[in-house]
């Protein structure tokens, strides 16, 4: 299948990603070759493979519901880009 | 002082328990060599010679006081960027993690220093893990020290390239569909992709972590025996350890040749002639010796690069959703609104081909595309996985060309993904299958540039592959590494 510029803006969207519109038709075509490639296995035969072999019930691993030391405050705010007051800075994102 | 830095790992072992040399002498030759030759290979994205100097001496302090962390005290080891070391920045590679410096150790780094290896960070790698030639990290091109006009392999490309450059004797790279073996091969050395689930991903920055596996890279077997042995074994800080003790290097044996069975693929036209050739005469020696040859169908495994794709991008699209300037790396806010701070910050962090997978990773899971695409992929890889079960109800390893080219020149595929994809052909259907391979030297081709032979076998087999690659060990001591890179 091949996909056209609104449906690829659109999974830009999802993606939180913005294609610069100089690059939109490398993207487009290279995006639409590798689509081309991948969609060989819409012809595989999977009907073989059962809910069970897809999810085998391996078990969890779980571990014991004990409180335990993280990252300190300071660690975190050595490498967040905006940090106050034990606080990570966005933008205002309530209007008033 | 003798140039150590022309030793393999396992002379450089056996000289600094002897105490012929200290780690010192060890790390000094190293840093000469590194600082006269990485201009030309670019394997480091930075140096910070102070403290690896530093880690060196305390080794030497701990040797002479006769209390050495191990027997591995002292080894440097080069370490690719996306393996968290507490306080060295881990950038993966990336604009969008330029500055991050770790605030913790990755599990296989904390078990290294434990045993007193001397970490050479930070070894330059595809962007997040993304490519087969270390031509998309968003700082520097790294190349192969056969020739520095051509590839290294990738992701794990500066990790191979400072092991065949002689700048380190081991080094730890990261395998997502290859990016351990393929590199290994380009440039001549040893590359282990140990089975899913032994070494703990903790502190890994994840590409595809249903595929992703730390592995060593080595001058020598033993190196990838030893590394292996130190980093495996259960973490409990990591689900998807399996419940097992590291890895026991006693149980490593020689096969015997007469009923070994040996799975083999039909040669096909995208393997180069002098990587068949190579592939060809070294089964052929294998049957002299009495090994049994068994030729395998692998007629679905060429479909494991659109399998591969399909999870590996959906996977990523996930794990790198978290980078969105918010809590780490880089923040770009043009506007002031929150929707425009992520949306900057990833496109800007982001190179070309990372936010390429993201795209069609989004692509997969979304709603219209989930069951013809994800879905059907995870079904696909359980029939990968059952076919390998299949195989090795027949023989005992798979041999195949880890690579089917030898290095290829910078730029040449750049131009064409699909090009650059199929440089994994032959690696990728072992991670969804999470079983264990491993890539040895075999021969050069008619440019001198070396081929490497991918050994497979059942899960939790890596003693299998490591006695079979001391039983060739004459074969892969035939690439000799290059002491002038041109």
């Amino acid at each position: 299948m091949n996909l056209n510029e609104e449906s690829l803006q659109k999974i830009a969207e999802l993606s939180r990603l913005k294609i610069d519109p100089k690059d939109i038709q490398n993207f487009l075509t290279d995006f639409n070759k590798v689509l081309n490639y991948v969609d060989t296995i819409t012809e595989l035969n999977v009907s073989s493979v059962s809910d069970e072999d897809l999810y085998p019930n391996e078990g969890n691993s779980l571990r014991a519901d004990k409180a335990k030391e993280g990252l300190s405050r300071s660690q975190i705010e050595s490498f967040a880009p905006s940090f106050q007051n034990g606080y990570f800075v966005v933008p205002k994102v309530i209007e008033t | 002082m003798k140039e150590l830095w022309k030793l393999k790992y396992s002379d450089i072992k056996k000289g600094l328990n002897s105490g012929e040399f200290t780690p010192t002498d060890l790390i000094q030759s190293l840093i000469s060599r590194i600082e006269a030759e990485d201009s030309k290979i670019k394997a480091f994205l930075s140096w910070e010679k102070e403290s690896i100097v530093k880690a060196a001496a305390e080794s030497t302090e701990r040797r002479k006081s006769g209390k050495p962390l191990s027997e591995f005290d002292g080894i440097p080891i080069g370490v690719k960027d996306n393996i968290c070391i507490e306080n060295t920045i881990t950038s993966c590679a990336s604009k969008i993690l330029e500055n991050y410096r770790s605030p913790f150790h990755a599990t296989a780094i904390e078990k290294l220093l434990a045993k007193g290896f001397v970490l050479i960070p930070r070894a330059n790698m595809d962007e997040f893990a993304m490519g087969s030639s270390t031509e998309n990290s968003a700082y520097q091109v790294t190349k192969n020290p056969f020739d520095t006009a051509r590839i290294p392999g990738g992701s794990s490309g500066g990790s191979a390239a400072a092991v065949a450059a002689s700048f380190v004797p081991v080094a730890l790279g990261s395998d997502t569909g290859g990016s351990v073996r393929q590199p290994a091969s380009l440039c001549g050395i040893f590359g282990l992709k140990p089975t899913y689930g032994t070494v703990s991903r903790y502190g890994l920055v994840a590409y595809a972590s249903s595929l992703d596996q730390i592995g060593p890279l080595s001058k020598d077997i033993d190196g990838i025996i030893d590394v292996y042995s130190v980093i495996s074994g259960k973490d409990q800080r990591d689900a998807t350890s399996k419940n097992i003790p590291a890895f026991d290097p006693s149980k490593v044996k020689e096969l015997p040749w007469k009923g070994l069975k040996i799975g083999k693929m039909k040669i096909t036209s995208e393997i180069e002639p002098d990587v068949a050739k190579a592939y060809e005469s070294l089964l052929a020696e294998l049957e002299s010796k009495g090994a049994q040859l068994v030729d395998l169908d692998f007629s679905l495994l060429s479909n494991s690069i659109p399998i591969y794709y399909i999870i590996a991008t959906a996977e990523c699209s996930s794990n790198l959703s978290r980078f969105d300037g918010i809590r780490f790396g880089q923040r770009k806010d043009p506007s002031g609104k929150l929707e425009d701070l992520y949306v900057t910050s990833r496109s800007e962090g982001f190179g070309k081909e990372v936010q390429r997978r993201i795209l069609l990773g989004t692509f997969s899971l979304s709603a219209g595309y989930y069951d013809a695409y994800y879905g059907r992929a995870q079904k696909a890889r359980v029939l990968i996985k059952k076919e390998y079960e299949g195989y090795f109800s027949k023989v005992d390893l798979i041999l195949q060309p880890t690579s089917p080219t030898t290095a290829f020149k910078v730029g040449e595929k750049t131009s064409d993904p699909i090009q650059m994809y199929k440089a994994d052909i032959l690696t990728t259907s072992v991670n969804l299958a999470g079983v264990p391979a491993m890539s040895v030297p075999i021969g050069k081709d008619s440019n001198g540039l070396p081929i490497g032979l991918q050994i497979t076998a059942p899960a939790l087999h890596e003693d299998k592959i490591f006695g079979f690659a001391k039983m060739i060990s004459d074969w892969a001591s035939k690439v000799e590494l290059p002491e002038t890179i041109k």
